[in-house]
């Protein structure tokens, strides 16, 4: 945080007068975070909490939480034995890190091109970028759908039109999963766009000007001015694709349901099948705790790369 | 370096155009090819090769689309459900900024963090328990349930405390010599100056509760509480047939319709909250 901490007075040596608001603003304090603390609490806290339980029982759905029984870890044992959702950690994994891989350089490519070059209209194509990102996912995958099909679908009219054999896409489990990554950056890009612009302004120019004076070209000075100060809203970027990546749902839901092929099969969507239409509630936990440890795994990393070199 | 531009340099803008048009295309070219698909005919969409320009554009898909499935209730469900979170988030965000930004108490920032690490918390994670808490406060299948687990929000109190920091105590110190209690320091004080946090915060919460899919699919039942999205899953779902995929389509238009208006109309004041939301992270 850039925020200066407040010098604080020794409770001995603080003013009586001071002490008495002091107890008195502790009533308001605790009036105004409750709703807050409340909502949370009771949605987020403690469902995160019975996540962990439930993990650690059998329990189907459709009967009464009474009839649950406790297994152990028997749940992830089973997880680890079971073919379909290995594979959805698999497809998983792949899902985010080619959504990193590809979103972040191009976001860092197009916030370049945004930030330096006086151009004009550039305002107005940051926004159309950005536009996407409020856009309901259904809708996108509504637009996507029509842009994949393999007949009427304008890419593969233009992927012929260039005397390629386009691919099946969406009905092609080598493609499938490639094609979701596609719709991902594409619905994404503008919001780390925005972020990184953002980041891009935090950075001194005279620092620039003294390069230049040195006779730095437009590579270098990106490589080592841009690059490493920008390193704290770079990593802050890679986090919130990791994050949004990882917890995928809507586009699979509705576009493929796992398939082809349990193709783009991801946990998201493995966690809702297990639970809401098999009603395995213990397995579905199991795996929502399994996604759980990797989000604290990688954004915890991510955590100390960012505060180690913000000091 | 000379003011008047060398070849090389005139040729160094156009080439920065040139990339610049290329990326606009990116957002672009999606949104153009569904205005276009959503005004051609049957007969015209299912064309192979497609045409890049309809030949006789119309608005039958469109009323189609509206008649079809119940757009209109369904887009009052989606403003009673996202406005009414998005006015609950605003207001326990500002109160709980506050609190974190400018009182003090033991335990203030591990309490603050705390929350903040359930920003990270996928829904997806807690969906099973969530289904279960609110069935069985007997509130699936309502208004209340749909909105209860989105009334408040860890990124709305992290917003609100960065932006709340940011006011000097010094006014807030005057406020109380003055005698004001503290709910007229926030709201006479501390709100006035929040205006471009406020709105970034309302319509960051408007546009995610109203683009909202996992928890509505899990919790409704009944198609006369449909937000759009769920509406526009129905058509989506129950109209498969080619011939309809241009209806499928002009539903898409008109279900992205408000949130896009919305996002058009404060882009400003919008994309600078969000780059400072990322900026002062």
């Amino acid at each position: 945080m850039t925020t200066a901490v407040p010098a604080r007075t020794p409770p001995g040596a603080a003013a009586p007068q001071e002490h008495r608001r002091r107890s008195k603003t502790a009533k308001w304090s605790a009036l105004f975070l409750s709703p807050a603390l409340i909502v949370i609490g009771v949605f987020t806290v403690i469902p995160m909490l019975m996540t962990v339980w439930i993990s650690l029982n059998k329990w189907s759905m459709f009967t009464s939480i009474t009839d649950m029984t406790f297994v152990g870890l028997d749940n992830y044992s089973r997880l680890l034995g079971d073919a379909t959702r290995i594979q959805a950690i698999a497809n998983t994994g792949v899902y985010v890190a080619l959504s990193v891989l590809i979103t972040v350089p191009l976001a860092l490519l197009i916030a370049l091109l945004l930030y330096f070059p006086k151009l004009k209209g550039k305002g107005l194509v940051r926004t159309l970028l950005f536009a996407t990102y409020v856009i309901p996912t259904i809708a996108i995958v509504i637009i996507w759908g029509n842009l994949y099909s393999p007949g009427y679908g304008p890419l593969s009219a233009m992927v012929s039109a260039i005397g390629l054999t386009p691919p099946g896409w969406l009905s092609d489990p080598q493609w499938a999963l490639v094609s979701l990554v596609i719709f991902n950056v594409w619905q994404m890009l503008g919001y780390y766009v925005i972020l990184l612009i953002a980041g891009l302004t935090q950075i001194n120019e005279e620092l620039y000007e003294a390069a230049r004076i040195d006779g730095a070209g437009i590579i270098r000075q990106t490589w080592s001015i841009t690059i490493p100060l920008l390193r704290p809203s770079l990593v802050f970027v890679v986090l919130m694709t990791f994050v949004n990546s990882i917890q995928v749902f809507d586009p699979i839901y509705l576009l493929t349901q796992g398939g082809p092929a349990n193709s783009t099969n991801v946990v998201g969507f493995e966690i809702q099948r297990s639970a809401f239409q098999y009603g395995m509630a213990g397995e579905s936990s199991a795996l929502a705790v399994s996604l759980f440890l990797m989000i604290v795994a990688v954004g915890g990393v991510l955590g100390i790369i960012m505060k180690g070199r913000r000091r | 370096m000379s003011a008047v531009s060398t070849p090389r340099q005139r040729a160094g803008r156009i080439v920065q155009y040139a990339l610049l048009a290329i990326v606009a295309l990116i957002p672009l070219f999606p949104l153009y090819w569904l205005l276009i698909s959503a005004l051609k005919t049957p007969a015209e969409f299912s064309q192979i090769p497609p045409t890049w320009f309809p030949t006789a554009p119309t608005l039958d898909p469109a009323a189609t689309a509206l008649t079809a499935v119940p757009f209109f209730s369904s887009m009052l469900n989606s403003v009673i459900i996202a406005g009414g979170a998005t006015l609950s988030v605003l207001v326990t965000s500002v109160l709980a900024g506050y609190v974190f930004a400018k009182h003090r108490f033991p335990g203030r920032d591990l309490l603050f963090w705390g929350i903040i690490a359930t920003m990270f918390l996928p829904p997806i994670v807690t969906i099973v328990p969530l289904y279960y808490l609110v069935s069985s406060m007997g509130l699936s299948d309502t208004y209340l349930g749909v909105l209860l687990p989105w009334l408040a929000n860890a990124f709305g109190i992290f917003l609100m405390r960065q932006f709340i920091q940011d006011i000097p105590d010094e006014l807030i110190e005057a406020a109380r010599m003055d005698g004001a209690g503290e709910f007229r320091i926030v709201w006479q004080f501390v709100v006035p100056l929040l205006k471009p946090a406020i709105v970034t915060l309302a319509v960051f919460m408007f546009v995610y509760a109203w683009n909202n899919f996992l928890w509505p699919l899990s919790i409704l039942k009944s198609e006369a509480l449909y937000p759009v999205v769920l509406t526009l899953n129905r058509l989506m779902s129950y109209t498969m047939s080619f011939e309809y995929q241009n209806v499928v389509l002009a539903g898409a238009l008109i279900a992205s319709l408000p949130t896009l208006l919305v996002f058009l109309v404060t882009q400003r004041v919008f994309v600078a909250g969000i780059a400072a939301s990322g900026v002062k992270g």
